[in-house]
């Protein structure tokens, strides 16, 4: 029977996802591990791996964005039949359900590694590796190695059923699917438990907030000539927005700052922190000296470290000496929304859905892609016209990028 | 180049002079060390002062030295400035081995020293070898090694010696014998009591001189150096000399008769006999004690107010 | 190509370089009429004389220091040890000496000096004439250590090593001696610090040296046999050892051995096995073994010095259990 391709959730909170292109045609051999096609959520574009060998049968939506969890594509032997792609449900919004779908449609549960008897999984270096990488619970393997110890060749042999969506969830759920009517506990993770302490402090912040409205009309030209240009290197709007941001904190440099109880810190650069959803859980990567690199540069750093954050290979200074926050939930039906400060930062700007909308122009009116910029400001820090004219700055190089030269 | 067999006159003057110059620079020594400013250990030659000076002058351009853990008078009386060689005892850049080194270790290439060493008997081969060089390229130069009483028992002591005579290379090995080995006097680190036999156990030729008479010294090592550099095979030259401090700076030397090391220094100082031999006078000394004591204190100023190495500047000159 | 012994080739590179340079010469004990205990020397005394081919009594210190002082005016002597077990009497000159005297002149001194010497147990040699001890002087900074394995290697690195500026302690094993292998007509010096692939493979990287880079390329064939596919890589040069090399190749195949005939505990080998742990930690599937001589001295019965050195089945033993086939 032929193997279905489902979108993969590739972080918490991702609810679905844009194919972009497919790497391999109808009827072209696949094997397992092999990328199968391009995946953008907006804050990253990643290539989604086959998880089975064979031959992609048929490619059931070619483009566009899709919920989690929905049939993409089947994959089988030359031949086979392929069934009707209406079958499976979308993805729910909680996190739980999805997974049941998700288990639902395997075909078959992944054997049970045989830990030792302390509770340490043997496993090589080279195997933990690989498990980190595809997102394999180690614990689901069954070593081969001497003394039971789980090989490269047991990780790469794996039914990957259990990746990304095992590495995404808190870990300790079981696999068995949850009975209905039960109260689930999900223990907190170490990051859980930071996450929650630091937001709580950041709520006690007094602060105010302010709303712009961009027409991206020519960052979207933008994006789409770079990415012509530079295949290779996927910009995003998210890139566009960290190098605006970062020269508008340069022109308004109070607003890159840090309230402490002595002074106010002015800081030299913007060091613009990205709200990533990893697996493990929220965390953000800085981008350092945003204002000097160019928006290639740009991006090339943020690939890197959202494909770090991803696989929980972030190292300390990629997570420190943030001045500022962007947090874009874009990629969802969200209009606007506030984000929480990020202490001790004195700002984060929350970016909404980029969508069309009849804007007046010129005596007249005409549908424009815009978005809406969210600042959130700390007052002991700055105040309201130092952070609406940052906001207004970032407005006005978003409309016309040029400025931001 | 000359054939001097002796020092003339003339030239007492100066010779007085470096090797006060050379005992002012270790008393200061002793004091900087004592004064905590000085890193390490370190080893004076004060009361052998005639052996360095009287040596050194002896030889010619070309010629090289090589030195035992007691260096800095061999070091002075070899050419190197005063300056550099207090810099390196501050373990500084301008020192002679840029801080490398330090007192056991000081080289001064350029001016054929081949350095200080260590370990004892330890730069002996390399004097052999420096020699067989000499012989083997047909160039009229001698190295010479300084040693102590001490190193005549150690192996390599025997074995460069042995292998200096076997192949006639044209070298000096100048013995200071200063009857103490460390701690441990002559009579009980050796069976013989007169450490020239040694050089006779190799069919070496012995020559022999009172260490504290600058002028026997020099004549002496002239008729080596001559032998030596005429090819007519290595030279043992037995030096007959006193220290007069401990074995290191701060040594209180509980094992030496405390009366006849007074004794010894009222009647065994090199620099007082030459001095009253040219009957200089208690004002002319004076000035020529003050003349070398500011040498002396303006290296001091020279090696405080010198470079650091930089911490990094230590993986350096590893490898060529 | 020519073929030249191992033997041979040390020879070569001797005599062609005293034959252009008039700085290099060669003492040691028995190294002139009788060639050298091991005939590397035979004939050069005739060649260039007694001046330039020296015997020395058997004093090891003063045949060091007194090449050290030769190299210090600027010669390039290479002395005899004749055997390794004897570095131990030269090593005082070897070790506080000549890896010394640059740094401790604060770079005034150059010693361009190179001690030979041969070691290699198999035949009953007894405790005192066998030692592998490449792993003393790799420790000592200021000296450059080599250990070629076969004639075209031995003959282009004692090349480098003459006209290398620093001390070398240059290692000839005397079971390679009567080897036989191709040379190139001219010498090509082999730079110092380059280790070398002798047989690529994808399952496990032998790193091995002296003797037992033969017995791994031997133990590679058999394994060969078995399904597994070995490397096999000789670093060559011990000190500075060519990490490069061997770390990539481990992170190809996943899979360690290090290999030498020296005693395995605290041994070089241990020296590689750390950096390759350190480098490649992400890439190893199994833990590196070490294959080398058990811990005693060499004990003078044949039964029982066959049971302490490490064999060809020894490093196939090792190859087997990376590979989880053991």
């Amino acid at each position: 029977m032929a193997t279905e391709v489902i979108l993969p959730r590739l972080g918490q909170g991702m609810e679905s996802g844009t194919i972009v292109r497919w790497l391999k045609s109808e009827g072209e051999p696949v094997a397992k591990g092999e990328p199968l096609f391009e995946l953008d959520t907006d804050k990253v574009t990643q290539e989604v791996e086959a998880e089975a060998s064979g031959v992609l049968l048929k490619i059931a939506v070619s483009a566009g964005e899709v919920p989690v969890g929905e049939t993409v594509a089947f994959i089988g032997e030359a031949g086979e039949d392929v069934p009707e792609v209406a079958g499976i449900a979308p993805a729910s919004p909680a996190p739980v359900e999805a997974r049941n779908s998700l288990l639902q449609a395997k075909e078959e549960p992944a054997p049970v590694a045989t830990p030792s008897g302390n509770g340490r999984i043997k496993a090589s270096p080279l195997a933990r590796r690989l498990a980190r990488e595809r997102g394999i619970d180690l614990a689901t393997l069954r070593g081969t190695g001497p003394e039971g110890r789980i090989v490269a060749d047991d990780v790469s042999g794996a039914e990957a059923g259990t990746t990304v969506e095992a590495a995404a969830s808190n870990s300790l759920l079981q696999a068995a699917p949850v009975p209905s009517g039960q109260v689930e506990r999900v223990p907190l993770t170490n990051i859980r438990r930071t996450i929650a302490r630091r937001l709580t402090e950041a709520w006690q912040i007094p602060v105010f907030q302010l709303q712009a409205s961009a027409d991206m009309t020519r960052v979207n030209a933008l994006v789409a000539r770079l990415r012509e240009r530079d295949p290779d290197v996927r910009i995003t709007v998210t890139d566009v927005l960290t190098k605006v941001c970062a020269q508008a904190l340069m022109r308004h440099r109070e607003v890159n700052a840090e309230f402490t109880e002595e002074a106010i810190l002015i800081h030299p650069s913007a060091n613009v922190g990205l709200a990533v959803a990893a697996p493990q859980g929220l965390v953000v990567p800085v981008i350092h000296g945003a204002e000097r690199l160019s928006v290639v540069e740009i991006a090339h750093v943020r690939a890197d470290l959202v494909g770090r954050a991803r696989e929980n290979k972030l190292r300390a200074e990629d997570l420190e000496g943030g001045t500022f926050t962007i947090s874009n939930l874009g990629m969802f039906a969200v209009q606007s929304f506030t984000a929480v400060l990020n202490p001790p930062q004195a700002a984060i700007v929350a970016v909404g859905a980029t969508e069309d909308r009849v804007v007046p122009v010129a005596g007249g009116t005409a549908v424009r892609p815009m978005v809406t910029l969210t600042g959130t400001f700390d007052h002991r820090a700055v105040d309201g016209a130092p952070a609406a004219a940052f906001l207004q700055s970032s407005k006005e190089s978003l409309e016309d990028p040029g400025l931001a030269l | 180049m000359e054939q001097r067999t002796s020092l003339q006159k003339s030239e007492l003057g100066d010779v007085l002079r470096e090797m006060l110059l050379i005992r002012r620079f270790e008393e200061k020594v002793e004091e900087r060390f004592r004064a905590g400013e000085l890193p390490g250990f370190l080893h004076v030659a004060i009361g052998q002062e005639a052996c360095a000076v009287g040596v050194c002058r002896a030889l010619e351009d070309g010629d090289v030295i090589a030195s035992t853990h007691r260096a800095h008078g061999h070091t002075l009386a070899k050419g190197t400035h005063p300056n550099e060689l207090m810099a390196e005892l501050y373990g500084k850049a301008e020192g002679c081995s840029h801080g490398y080194g330090g007192s056991m270790h000081l080289y001064d290439v350029e001016r054929g020293n081949m350095g200080a060493n260590a370990v004892i008997g330890g730069g002996l081969p390399h004097v052999t070898g420096a020699a067989l060089a000499f012989q083997m390229r047909g160039e009229p130069r001698v190295a010479v090694a300084f040693f102590g009483d001490g190193a005549t028992n150690i192996g390599t002591f025997h074995e460069a010696l042995n292998l200096a005579q076997l192949w006639k290379v044209p070298a000096v090995f100048v013995l200071e014998d200063n009857k103490w080995a460390e701690s441990t006097p002559e009579s009980q680190h050796s069976p013989i009591r007169d450490l020239s036999e040694r050089a006779k156990a190799f069919g070496m030729k012995a020559m022999k001189a009172d260490g504290q008479d600058v002028e026997a010294v020099y004549k002496t090592a002239r008729k080596a150096l001559d032998q030596a550099r005429g090819g007519e095979g290595p030279v043992f030259l037995h030096l007959d000399t006193v220290r007069f401090s401990g074995h290191y700076i701060g040594d209180p030397q509980v094992y030496r008769d405390r009366d006849e090391a007074k004794e010894l220094r009222a009647t065994r100082d090199p620099i007082e006999s030459l001095r009253a031999k040219l009957e200089v006078s208690d004002d002319d000394f004076a000035i020529l004690d003050a003349e070398v004591t500011e040498i002396v204190e303006a290296s001091v100023e020279f090696a405080k107010n010198g470079t650091d190495p930089a911490p990094e500047d230590a993986l350096k000159n590893v490898f060529a | 190509m020519p073929e030249l012994t191992y033997r041979e080739a040390v020879r070569d590179a001797l005599s062609t370089a005293m034959r252009q340079d008039d700085d290099v010469f060669i003492m040691g004990e028995d190294i002139a009429e009788m060639g050298g205990s091991m005939g590397v020397t035979a004939g050069m005394l005739e060649e260039f004389g007694s001046e330039r081919v020296r015997n020395t009594p058997i004093s090891e210190m003063a045949l060091a220091g007194a090449a050290i002082g030769a190299a210090m005016q600027g010669m390039r002597p290479v002395a005899e040890i004749m055997y390794e077990d004897f570095m131990t009497l030269a090593a005082e000159q070897v070790v506080n000496q000549a890896a010394k005297l640059r740094y401790m002149s604060g770079g005034q001194l150059t010693v361009p000096v190179v001690f030979r010497t041969q070691g290699g147990a198999g035949w009953s040699p007894g405790a005192q004439h066998a030692q592998q001890l490449e792993a003393w002087f790799v420790h000592i900074p200021g000296l450059k250590v080599v250990f070629a394995s076969t004639p075209e290697d031995v003959r282009g690195l004692l090349w480098s090593a003459i006209y290398d500026d620093n001390p070398v302690v240059f290692f000839e094993h005397r079971t390679l001696y009567p080897i036989k292998g191709d040379v190139p007509t001219e010498i090509e010096p082999i730079p110092i610090g380059r280790a070398r692939v002798h047989r690529q493979g994808e399952d496990v990287t032998v790193i091995a040296t002296g003797r037992l880079v033969h017995a791994s390329l031997e133990a590679a064939e058999k394994a060969e046999s078995d399904g597994i596919s070995v490397e096999v890589v000789d670093p060559r040069t011990l000190q500075p050892l060519d990490e490069e090399t061997l770390v990539s190749s481990v992170k190809k195949t996943n899979r360690a051995v290090v290999a030498h005939e020296a005693v395995t505990r605290m041994g070089f080998g241990a020296e590689v096995a750390a950096v390759l742990q350190y480098r490649a930690f992400d890439w190893l599937d199994a833990p590196i073994e070490r294959v080398g001589a058990k811990f005693s001295p060499l004990p003078f019965a044949p039964v029982m010095e066959n049971f302490v050195v490490p064999h060809a089945a020894d490093v196939l033993d090792a190859i087997k259990r990376t590979v989880g086939k053991a």
